[in-house]
């Protein structure tokens, strides 16, 4: 049984005439890396947002773990499917970096010692220890992308939907991500990465789906 | 029909005028069968009423709410001799609901016309074009603000928030926490604009021009002159009665 489950699913922006997500069928499976790639405006931040529940499709089915998504939750969702939006500030709402990657384990029921662990494990990884008790907008632009990251991936949720996770962020730290992100796959947490870094998925995705005007033009495996 | 964007500011301002001055439901009736013949005529959709739907689910309530503090006339309702309704109240509440539905159907009259245009008619009746354009940037970012409101309100619940769920002082909490990036990010948008405007040039000389002038035309003055009519026979036949 797949973990997310497209079926003839489109989706049209409320005052447009092209449908952003055309008659899209496809299905992953749990623990699966995925990459999808394609020009902008192609559909594919939409898609995942589709997949997340924070748009409904106007056509066709999505379910999760065989359930249709419009019986979940978004905390419920959130606790299954770890969602990195396109634009980060958009993620960023506490008062220092490190409650940021502290409020959803504090959420999650994780015991405050534990909690902690995990915050200074990956403030530590990425290199941003120091920026600890720095307000999260007064940040630059890759800064907040990592925290963002950071935040999602403490929650070590069962798959990750990361849109454009490596924009703006350096080579080093990605580096670290990317080792990362392959070790969480090995443990079985699934990846479906947006993205126009073709270096960065290359062999880090077995799969990976194109996308143009909406449809999915080829999905190699 | 394409009239003036003053025009359109004198018919609103004739029929929120009136909505406030009268408070007989049947003189309101025949007011807002008006108005909605002037959004037909003037063919705004009616649609965007949708968006205002909350606003007016909440007027409902409220209404109700007052009419059950009016204390005149015959009760209507009277569980264990306490006297909740009375035929007042609902009347009262009725004009009131009416004198809303007036107000907001006049407001869209204005707002359904293009909002640059209503900075040059605002301008043109004489209002300092630096706050004109200060409205129609304020037009601009509401939605704007509201989006990224609903944005982090997402990311918060799906970060496994559940807010229906939490008690109601951590909601308080959590709402307050969201409240701050939003203020902070706004401030940080109006210092960014204030950069930009001026390095694009924005009053380096005082006397500005327009491309799209807003300009009367005869069927302007025609209907104008007409609303004005009605309006002033309305008046006139409801004082003699
Ligand atoms: N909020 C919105 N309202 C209306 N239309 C939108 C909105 N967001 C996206 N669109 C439209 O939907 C289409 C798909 O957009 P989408 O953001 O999914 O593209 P994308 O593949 O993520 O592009 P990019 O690589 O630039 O991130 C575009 O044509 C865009 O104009
Ligand atoms: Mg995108």
């Amino acid at each position: 049984m797949c973990f997310i489950c497209l079926n003839s699913v489109s989706f049209t922006y409320e005052g447009k005439k092209t449908p952003a997500v055309d008659d899209v069928s496809i299905s992953f499976d749990a623990g699966e890396s995925v990459a999808i790639v394609g020009l902008n405006g192609s559909g594919k931040s939409t898609l995942a947002r589709l997949m997340v529940g924070l748009l409904r499709p106007q056509e066709g089915k999505i379910t999760l773990s065989g359930r249709p998504i419009e019986e979940y939750s978004l905390p419920e969702i959130g606790r299954k499917l770890g969602f990195v939006l396109q634009n980060p500030s958009h993620m960023l709402f506490n008062t220092s970096v490190y409650n940021e990657v502290a409020f959803g384990l504090k959420w999650k029921g994780e015991k405050r010692r534990e909690a902690e662990h995990i915050c200074c494990d990956y403030l530590h990884y990425f290199d941003i220890w120091d920026l600890r008790d720095e307000l999260p907008f007064n940040l630059s632009q890759g800064q907040k992308q990592i925290v963002v990251l950071s935040a999602i991936l403490a929650l070590e949720p069962e798959c990750l939907i990361m849109d454009e996770p490596t924009k703006n962020i350096d080579n080093y730290r990605k580096e670290k991500l990317k080792k990362l992100l392959l070790d969480i796959w090995a443990r079985g947490t699934g990846l479906i990465i947006i993205t126009h870094d073709y270096d960065f998925v290359d062999n880090l995705c077995a799969r990976k789906i194109y996308m143009a005007d909406g449809r999915i033009m080829a999905d190699e495996h | 029909m394409n009239i003036d964007i003053r025009t359109k500011l004198l018919i609103s301002a004739i029929f929120s005028g009136m909505a406030l001055v009268y408070q007989k439901i049947d003189y309101l009736l025949i007011i807002l069968l008006f108005n909605i013949l002037t959004l037909a005529l003037f063919k705004i959709r009616i649609k965007l009423l949708l968006c205002i739907k909350k606003l007016l689910y909440m007027s409902v309530i409220m209404i109700v709410l007052q009419s059950m503090f009016v204390r005149t006339g015959h009760p209507l309702l009277k569980p264990g001799g306490i006297c909740l309704l009375t035929d007042d109240g609902i009347i009262y509440g009725a004009a009131i609901f009416l004198r809303f539905i007036i107000l907001i159907l006049s407001g869209l009259f204005v707002l359904n016309s293009n909002i640059s245009e209503l900075t040059r008619g605002l301008v043109k009746l004489g209002m300092p074009f630096e706050i004109a354009f200060m409205i129609q940037l304020g037009a601009r970012f509401i939605p704007v603000f509201f989006e990224e409101m609903g944005e982090i309100l997402n990311s918060v619940q799906l970060r496994g928030v559940d807010m229906r769920k939490i008690y109601k002082r951590k909601v308080i909490k959590v709402y307050v926490s969201i409240f701050s990036p939003i203020i902070y990010s706004v401030w940080d948008k109006a210092e960014k604009l204030a950069i930009l405007l001026e390095l694009r040039g924005f009053r380096t000389n005082p006397a500005r021009t327009y491309y799209r002038e807003v300009c009367f035309k005869k069927i302007d003055y025609v209907i104008m002159i007409l609303y004005v009519l009605w309006a002033a026979v309305f008046v006139g036949i409801t004082l003699v009665r």
